[in-house]
């Protein structure tokens, strides 16, 4: 249900727990304030009534007396309680018919409960002093506290006449948010599940407000561009490699099929066991670097990384390739003086670098020339394999990288197609980019690493 | 001290893998081409058998039954038993192949492999065993000295790029067993993958070109499908 799904949402609970917090903190300020107010009017009428009844003790009775009827007189709100007893405890004049149970002793008490004269059954609160006087009588004047009562009920009725209408807005707030949060989860919840169904054209939608949800939505969107990617790769592979494995083996089983089908001598047949056993082998070589390419990718981590040397690497692939070369009448030159230092694998990187030079021999003409160098450019490690050949057609640029992908130059394609695939995983594993570039004439490969710091990210994410 | 070519004499083989169809395989392709070969199923057989010491190499599974077979070599290490032992496996990371040579192994092969592949590195294991610190080589009328850097064919100087005297090193320590491409790049240059070109046959040839003079008989020889052999006569 939606309304549970809103209960439940974080951003309720969150606005509930802040009501209550704000609810609390304002009660508090309330309380204090009132106190305050109460405690402050209450010394005060203390103070005047000790004080009060301290300069009129000593006065003479008939003086006391029109004191107190004037008193009496001006208190229009009845708030004010005079009394004077005489020696036996008769009320000579005032307004509280009985001696409440105080002690006459000139301070301040506070007598609960106390009936209000002349009325049946009212009854009040009120602050008395009692003294006595020298002729054995006793003076009492008292207030009521009514009015601080009042105050009080007006600090407790602000209050709350305060506290309602924030405590309904923190919760309509919460739910507000509460509601859009759920709903934007369950949006993203739906395409999610279409995403599992199959749509993988879906993403998640994203409302470029940067904030939490967003960036998980805008991360989990890259991380599905990158399967989406991954999958055709993966299509576009298979169909390759079916193609690729079919050949072989279609001839493979021709020659199989030939030599059973004819009567033919021992000769003939291990002829035919011959050349179909050629034809499983190039089948075989192809699944080897299949395997090869998701060996890399499964293969060493930054923590097996060790520090090598690009030019040392390079020197050595220039000496395994210079024969090979030779004896293709090629000018195989090396061109790699300091040492180029980067964070590796020693193998993967000789791989990488003998698949761009292997290439190169196999693509560039008798009398050409092809060139390796190893620097550092910029403070970026540097490995430049470059040909004299046909070069490679901008528009085909970004397609040799895939697997199998092979140009057809002068028909001398050989191979299985995969090597710069496998130089390319490579060069990702070590966060190194591998891009081609025109000789004029012929093919230029750059194998760049990143900088320093970008090169410990990369390595980091991978 | 010199390093004689190895008699003709086939050692026994230990082959301990638990998938039937690829221990019968290898069986018979040890067996044809000379060794007595002995099968175990599991790490306890196969630790039994290259105890009791019958076999001179061993061939090992990584994974046998879901266990890892390496605990096997780093056993028998344990113990002081050093028989060579190629592993073989189908996990093929660059990390696995690490870790089954620092166990102990001292060959590793993945799956899927070629049988002559296997066999020529059991061969080539199965005389490991002879000195790696001779100063001198000698198979049949080539001599080799290790110090001095020279080779030479009977009488007559052979002069080598160093690159080409390392690849004829590697031969006269395999005399007469069949070497293969992949274990060249392996050995030799520290390859550790096929390049898709010709390239080792043009070493090769480069190297015969200057061994083989004249008339002279051919020392190292195409061996079909498979690789190459340093051929001399006993």
């Amino acid at each position: 249900m939606w309304t549970i799904e809103v209960l439940r949402a974080r951003a309720f609970r969150l606005a509930l727990a802040f009501a209550l917090t704000i609810t609390l903190a304002t009660s508090g300020a309330f309380y204090l304030i009132y106190l305050r107010v109460t405690t402050a009017d209450v010394a005060w009428v203390e103070a005047l009534l000790i004080d009060e009844s301290a300069k009129s003790v000593g006065d003479s009775e008939d003086r006391l007396r029109r004191a107190l009827d004037l008193r009496l007189t001006r208190d229009l709100r009845r708030l004010d309680y005079v009394a004077l007893f005489d020696g036996n405890g008769a009320l000579t004049t005032g307004n509280v018919p009985t001696m409440p149970a105080i002690a006459v002793d000139g301070r301040a008490h506070l007598v609960r409960e106390f009936p209000v004269p002349g009325s049946n059954d009212r009854t009040d609160s009120a602050i008395f002093v009692a003294r006595r006087r020298p002729d054995g009588g006793v003076l009492l004047l008292g207030r009521s506290l009514l009015e601080v009562y009042a105050l009080r009920e007006a600090v407790s009725r602000a209050l709350a006449i305060a506290l309602a209408p924030t405590v309904l807005l923190i919760l309509a707030i919460g739910l507000f948010f509460a509601g859009r949060g759920s709903r934007r989860l369950a949006r993203i919840h739906n395409k999610i599940a279409d995403i599992m169904n199959g749509d993988l054209g879906a993403r998640l939608p994203e409302t470029g407000e940067g904030d939490d949800v967003d960036k998980v939505a805008s991360a989990v969107n890259l991380m599905l561009d990158e399967i989406n990617r991954l999958l055709d790769q993966l299509k576009s592979v298979g169909d390759n490699i079916a193609h690729d494995l079919r050949s072989p083996l279609a001839v493979a089983r021709a020659k199989i099929e030939g030599g059973l089908a004819r009567e033919a001598t021992v000769e003939d047949l291990r002829a035919a066991m011959a050349d179909a056993l050629d034809h499983l082998d190039r089948a075989a070589v192809t699944i080897a670097a299949l395997l090869r390419i998701s060996a890399v990718e499964n293969g060493p981590r930054e923590k097996t990384f060790e520090e090598v040397d690009l030019s040392a690497i390079c020197a050595g692939v220039f000496d395994f390739y210079e024969p090979l070369a030779q004896a293709n009448a090629l000018d195989l030159t090396l061109d790699a003086p300091k040492p180029t230092l980067v964070r590796g694998d020693q193998d993967l990187m000789r791989e990488a670098i003998s698949n761009l030079v292997d290439n190169a021999i196999k693509f560039t003409p008798a009398g050409g020339k092809v060139r390796i160098e190893a620097a550092t450019v910029d403070g970026r490690p540097l490995v430049r394999v470059s040909d004299t050949g046909r070069g490679i057609p901008p528009q085909e640029r970004e397609r040799i990288f895939r697997r199998f992908y092979q140009v057809e130059r002068d028909g001398r394609s050989s191979g299985h197609g995969l090597g710069l695939s496998i130089a390319e995983t490579i060069a990702k594993l070590h966060g190194f980019n591998l891009t081609v570039e025109d000789n004029n004439p012929g093919a230029r490969f750059e194998l760049r690493g990143a900088d320093k710091a970008s090169l410990a990210l990369e390595t980091a994410r991978s | 001290m010199l390093m004689r070519a190895d008699s003709n004499v086939k050692p026994s083989v230990l082959v301990i893998e638990d998938e039937r169809d690829l221990a019968e395989e290898i069986r018979s392709e040890l067996q044809a081409s000379g060794h007595v070969v002995q099968l175990a199923e599991n790490r306890e057989e196969g630790l039994r058998a290259a105890r009791a010491g019958g076999a001179a190499v061993m061939v090992m599974d990584r994974m046998l039954h879901g266990e890892d077979g390496l605990a096997i070599i780093e056993t028998l290490r344990n113990e002081g038993n050093s028989m060579p032992v190629l592993v073989i496996s189908a996990l093929s990371s660059v990390d696995d192949r690490i870790r089954g040579l620092k166990a102990g192994g001292d060959d590793y092969l993945v799956k899927p492999f070629e049988l002559r592949e296997l066999t020529a590195r059991v061969e080539a294991l199965s005389r490991r065993a002879g000195d790696a610190r001779a100063t001198r080589l000698r198979v049949g009328p080539l001599e080799m000295d290790l110090v001095e850097r020279t080779v030479r064919r009977g009488d007559r100087r052979v002069d080598l790029l160093p690159r080409e005297f390392k690849l004829l090193e590697y031969f006269m320590r395999h005399p007469n067993q069949i070497v293969t491409r992949a274990m060249l790049l392996e050995d030799v240059w520290n390859f550790k993958f096929l390049p898709q070109t010709n390239v080792v046959d043009v070493h090769i040839s480069n190297l015969r070109r200057k061994i083989d003079e004249g008339g002279e008989a051919r020392l190292i020889v195409n061996v079909r499908a498979s690789g190459f052999k340093l051929h001399v006569d006993d």
